[in-house]
């Protein structure tokens, strides 16, 4: 990391900070002087350490969450749009490809798992991965514009959250009798439809909406079985 | 004031991609400014100077070893001259060549879009094959229609994986050596790719009139008939119902198969070559995914329902425990034996 230098002008002290930011390249000594706070020449005050990325003041900078990609707002509506299953999906939504929230909900349905006595966060994660691989080979050969792999993963993982109520469910009750079935069923059926209505509202398939839903249903029928097993 | 640094910029263009935000943001914010005409510091070493002195002084230097690059004889591997040359533009054209035959490879085998034909249905169509496949025509004097898709077959194989899946945790099977998904991800992609293989080699030596990707679809759905069993006796434990569910569902599935290939078969020999290992393989199949996973039920009741045994037991030396007490003289047996014997007498 090169060392990044930060004078005060003296002449304009009175407006907001101005800064020079110079990016000394290597092998290059520099001083930094600090009008009024320096103790003399040759001090090293106010000096920070910075990467390559950042070259601009502080009050130009993005927030860090902008920064980072991740936006509130948007893993609200998608969560929304994951959980109300009649409620219309906007296409363009999923065009960005966001994995905080998915691996989030991964991470709070391993939880409630060990919750019930069951330590299968490898499970979780190892059919997820292989999931979401499958899901995004089969809509790639059966759609005419295809999907990204960020894409399959995210809508996938987004309507996993009503299996976070089934396995929550599954810490009190156990899941085995006729009710555990009747909710069992129910809850794969929510999670598959809420999947199949985004894929088929990002990727124009109307009239697949059942072949879409069928192989997400089977995924997250493996998802119930570690819930229910 | 906002006034952008000309030769600060200048100098920094050629320093990379990094200094072309800086720029901008400049120009945008209006707070980063940098005047450098307006600095106290005359010392005449400036930052700003030495920088742009520095990146100068090595743009040269890189444009001198460019430079000598091109002027240098282009050794090449040790050999100078023409032969460096030469032994070059023999190693680029090799080089090229192969790039080239590799990426047409990579683009024949490795694209998925080969499949995408097969993948193009409907789900009405879906289900009106699902239920032919259940329902065997007589017509074999011309060859009947397969329909080449593989979306149907595909997810009848993951949903047998499925209730397989469900099947062995019911019956608490355990996998030592793998796990349970493995085992039934394996086991059924195992047999609807390996049988329709070796069906399809049969049906090549038969001279029967069916592609690979027919075999396949034909195949995939006789499944169907498999998964309704399946999922009816892994939660009905019914020995009966099982079989006459084998012989009813599996034996309709199996016909259907059986009547396609004849229809496309010429030839006593080779038709009951074809169709005797077909149904062969498909009722001994479903017959092996309910016992394998159904046996280990079964043992587990038996253990828990048979007769109450003694918390220590101790084997009698060269006893058959299941002889009666009364024929063994008193004298032979030991102390153990004839507890052992006592308990037996009591049951």
């Amino acid at each position: 990391m090169d060392l990044e230098i930060i004078i005060l002008s003296e002449v304009n002290q009175a407006e907001n900070d101005k800064y020079l930011l110079h990016k000394p390249t290597d092998n290059e000594k520099t001083y930094v002087f600090l009008p009024g706070e320096s103790q003399g020449q040759g001090s090293l005050v106010g000096c920070r350490l910075w990467g390559h990325t950042e070259s601009d003041t502080i009050e130009d900078e993005p927030p860090l969450l902008e920064e980072l990609g991740i936006s509130f707002d948007h893993i609200w509506q998608k969560t929304l749009t994951g959980l109300h299953p009649l409620k219309v999906a906007d296409g363009s939504i999923m065009n960005e490809t966001d994995l905080a929230g998915p691996m989030v909900f991964c991470l709070a349905f391993g939880a409630t798992l060990l919750l019930a006595g069951k330590i299968q966060f490898g499970y979780v994660y190892g059919i997820s991965a292989i999931g979401c691989l499958g899901m995004f080979c089969l809509l790639n050969l059966m759609s005419m514009t295809g999907v990204s792999f960020g894409c399959a993963a995210s809508v996938l993982g987004y309507c996993l959250l009503p299996m976070i109520l089934l396995s929550s469910f599954a810490v009190i009750f156990s899941l085995q009798g006729m009710v555990g079935i009747i909710l069992t069923a129910g809850i794969i059926g929510w999670c598959s439809f809420s999947a199949s209505k985004i894929f088929i509202s990002a990727l124009a398939m109307e009239g697949q909406q059942l072949l879409v839903s069928y192989p997400c249903a089977l995924l997250y029928g493996v998802f119930a079985l570690i819930s229910v097993f | 004031m906002a006034t952008p640094v000309a030769p600060a910029g200048g100098a920094r263009n050629g320093a990379g991609p990094e200094w072309g935000g800086f720029e901008e943001n400049i120009q945008g914010g209006g707070s980063a400014v940098i005047d450098m005409e307006n600095m106290d510091d005359t010392s005449g070493s400036s930052f700003e100077d030495m920088g742009e002195l520095h990146q100068r002084l090595r743009e040269e230097e890189v444009d001198a070893d460019a430079a000598a690059a091109e002027e240098e004889d282009g050794e090449f591997l040790g050999m100078k001259g023409f032969k460096g040359q030469l032994s070059r533009q023999v190693a680029d054209q090799m080089w090229q060549a192969g790039k080239r035959q590799a990426s047409r490879a990579f683009s024949l085998y490795a694209n998925i879009d080969i499949l995408r034909p097969y993948f193009d249905v409907e789900p009405a169509q879906v289900r009106s094959r699902l239920l032919e496949s259940m329902i065997p025509i007589k017509m074999v004097n011309f060859p009947q229609k397969i329909a080449g898709e593989l979306y149907g077959p595909l997810m009848l194989v993951f949903t047998l994986v499925a209730i397989l899946l469900h099947g062995m945790k019911t019956s608490d099977t355990i996998i030592r050596e793998g796990t349970l998904m493995g085992t039934a991800i394996g086991t059924c992609f195992g047999y609807w790719l390996g049988v329709s293989s070796f069906i399809y080699f049969l049906a090549y030596l038969c001279n029967a009139q069916i592609t690979m990707l027919q075999m396949l679809a034909l195949l995939g759905y006789g499944l169907f008939g498999h998964c309704i069993v399946l999922f009816i006796t892994y939660n009905i434990h019914l020995h009966a119902l099982f079989y006459l569910f084998w012989l009813l569902v599996g034996g309709l599935s199996t016909l259907r198969m059986v009547a396609v290939l004849v229809s496309r078969t010429v030839g006593p020999t080779q038709r009951l070559l074809l169709c005797g290992t077909l149904a062969t393989l498909h009722m001994l199949f479903l017959l092996y995914l309910h016992f394998a996973y159904h046996k280990v039920v079964e043992g587990i009741l038996d253990t828990l329902e048979g007769p109450n045994i003694p918390p220590i037991q101790r084997v009698p030396r060269d006893i058959p425990a299941a002889l009666p007490a009364a024929r063994l003289p008193t004298t032979v047996l030991n102390a153990t034996a004839r507890a052992v014997a006592v308990t037996l007498q009591s049951h």
